[in-house]
């Protein structure tokens, strides 16, 4: 909490100096980041590398990810090559302030649409909608989100320490027993060790687990406490923000889906259906 | 999901030794462009007229108050607002080249001022000019003196550099991050980085040691 204290106070300073020295940073939108990025010929893209499925270090040592993948698709529609992407690795506070400093062009990096974030930068459309989800090993006695719920205060819940735990697993199953522990990887081992019936987590992570150990894991099929992802850009850009978010919506509903559907199948194990053909919506 | 700690350490060694080897040269720059600014302004600090003195003192008191995370965040997020764009790297050395820079200047001219005054006027006696009395006289005293401290400011520089892994430079706590990112191995791999950090800062302590009883006056 602290580190993010210091984020926005450095910030702070940093954009009344900007408007103190006017010009500078308004350089890029003059000419508009879209041509800035087709001359440049390298789209420069701010994400993270320590959250699978997301933004992550294989263990050749490449970075990849749905976040990745997401850039690779904006990069091949800037340049018909996915591969025309430059990195710049970020921590989540440095999310804003890059894309502010003209660091980057865009950030991808399961970046959560708040509409106070929305003040500061502009988000493209949702690529994904997250939440939270309950992780079950298999061959336990609860099979899925039904049967923990029938179980009453009889079923035991590991979470992630928090001021809102309890209510987070509440909203789901009101009378479950919540244990918390102080690293999601721990809560993860208390469904190993079957001290927990289940694990709350994101469902991102519940996916990515799953699918890497189907025979160890099973989702519950529920989730709930939805936020959407998106990527963000540095705001009062038009011409950038409509691109880029073509290049997602035609990822998504168009013609780059089974791109889209790769990746998905890839980092959730989910294989999407195709969009319904006929009227658009 | 996560294989044992020897498995994952051996896939992980490439990214691991490349961390290792951003940690030593973020380290090793910043300690010698440190050095080099830090004597520029303990000269001044210590024989300076009254103008030259206020400016280095300014400058030396200012960074010394200042967190070297928020000395990082404001070469990485600040200048960029003023037109310097500077990539993380850089940013991460000018601003631990800075802090240390800082800390040199400050021990310089403790290490200046505690050379006795009679050998100071004993070689203005024997016609030693200013530059050759700082040359001969007070500099070999000096480094002697902070020979020490320097090698400290040298370990507290490395273990700053801990803290560029905030503006995305891959030295070995972010690596670690990684690492334990894909297999949840945490204490594990926290200790490892703890091992590796104290090898590191042990070396550098040894290092001076050996210097300092190698330049010792029998």
């Amino acid at each position: 909490m602290r580190k993010r204290h210091l984020f926005k106070a450095v910030l702070a300073v940093a954009s009344l100096i900007a408007t103190t020295v006017t010009g500078v940073s308004h350089a890029n939108a003059a000419s508009g980041t879209l041509q800035t990025v087709l001359d440049r010929g390298v789209l420069i893209v701010g994400t993270g590398s320590g959250n699978p499925p997301w933004h992550f270090i294989d263990k050749s040592g490449k970075l990849v990810g749905m976040d990745i993948d997401v850039a690779g698709m904006i990069a091949k529609g800037l340049f018909g090559d996915a591969s025309k992407v430059q990195f710049v690795q970020q921590a989540s506070d440095a999310r804003i302030p890059n894309l502010v400093t003209d660091k980057i062009d865009i950030t991808c990096q399961f970046m959560t649409v708040h509409a106070v974030r929305a003040q500061q930068v502009a988000f493209t459309i949702p690529y994904y909608r997250e939440g939270v989800g309950l992780i079950i090993k298999k061959g336990s006695k609860y099979k899925n989100y039904a049967d923990l719920l029938k179980a009453g205060n009889k079923a035991k819940i590991a979470i992630l320490q928090n001021v809102q735990s309890n209510d987070y697993v509440h909203a789901a199953l009101p009378k479950a027993k919540v244990l918390q522990y102080p690293e999601s990887n721990l809560a993860i081992a208390a469904v190993d060790s079957g001290r927990a019936d289940a694990a709350a987590y994101d469902q991102s992570s519940i996916s990515w687990l799953v699918a890497q150990s189907p025979n160890k894991y099973v989702d519950s099929g529920y989730g709930w406490m939805p936020q959407s992802y998106s990527c963000a850009l540095k705001q009062g850009d038009q011409v950038w923000l409509n691109f880029v978010n073509q290049v997602l919506h035609e990822a998504m509903y168009g013609v780059e889906f089974d791109a889209y559907k790769a990746s998905f199948k890839k980092w959730f194990g989910v294989t999407l259906p195709p969009p319904h053909i006929g009227f658009p919506g | 999901m996560s294989t044992g700690f020897s498995n994952e350490l051996w896939a992980s060694r490439f990214i691991l030794l490349d961390g290792i080897g951003t940690c030593i040269f973020v380290s090793f720059l910043a300690i010698v462009f440190g050095t080099i600014v830090g004597i520029v302004v303990g000269l001044p600090l210590t024989y300076g007229n009254f103008i030259f003195r206020f400016l280095a003192r300014a400058y030396t008191d200012f960074i010394r108050g200042i967190p070297v995370l928020v000395l990082i965040l404001t070469f990485y997020f600040v200048l960029s607002v003023l037109g310097l764009n500077l990539t993380a790297m850089q940013a991460g050395i000018a601003s631990l080249s800075i802090f240390s820079s800082a800390h040199v200047a400050e021990m310089l001219r403790g290490g200046l001022q505690n050379v006795q005054k009679g050998q100071i006027e004993a070689a203005k006696a024997v016609g030693l000019s200013f530059f050759q009395t700082f040359l001969y006289v007070s500099l070999p005293q000096a480094l002697r003196q902070i020979l020490p401290t320097w090698i400290n400011t040298a370990v507290e520089t490395t273990k700053g550099s801990t803290l560029v892994s905030i503006i995305g430079v891959v030295e070995i706590t972010l690596v670690m991050q990684q690492i334990i990112g894909r297999n949840f191995l945490s204490m594990e791999f926290y200790a490892l980085a703890g091992l590796i950090y104290f090898i590191i800062c042990f070396s550098i302590e040894r290092f001076g040691k050996f210097i300092e009883k190698k330049v010792a006056i029998k």
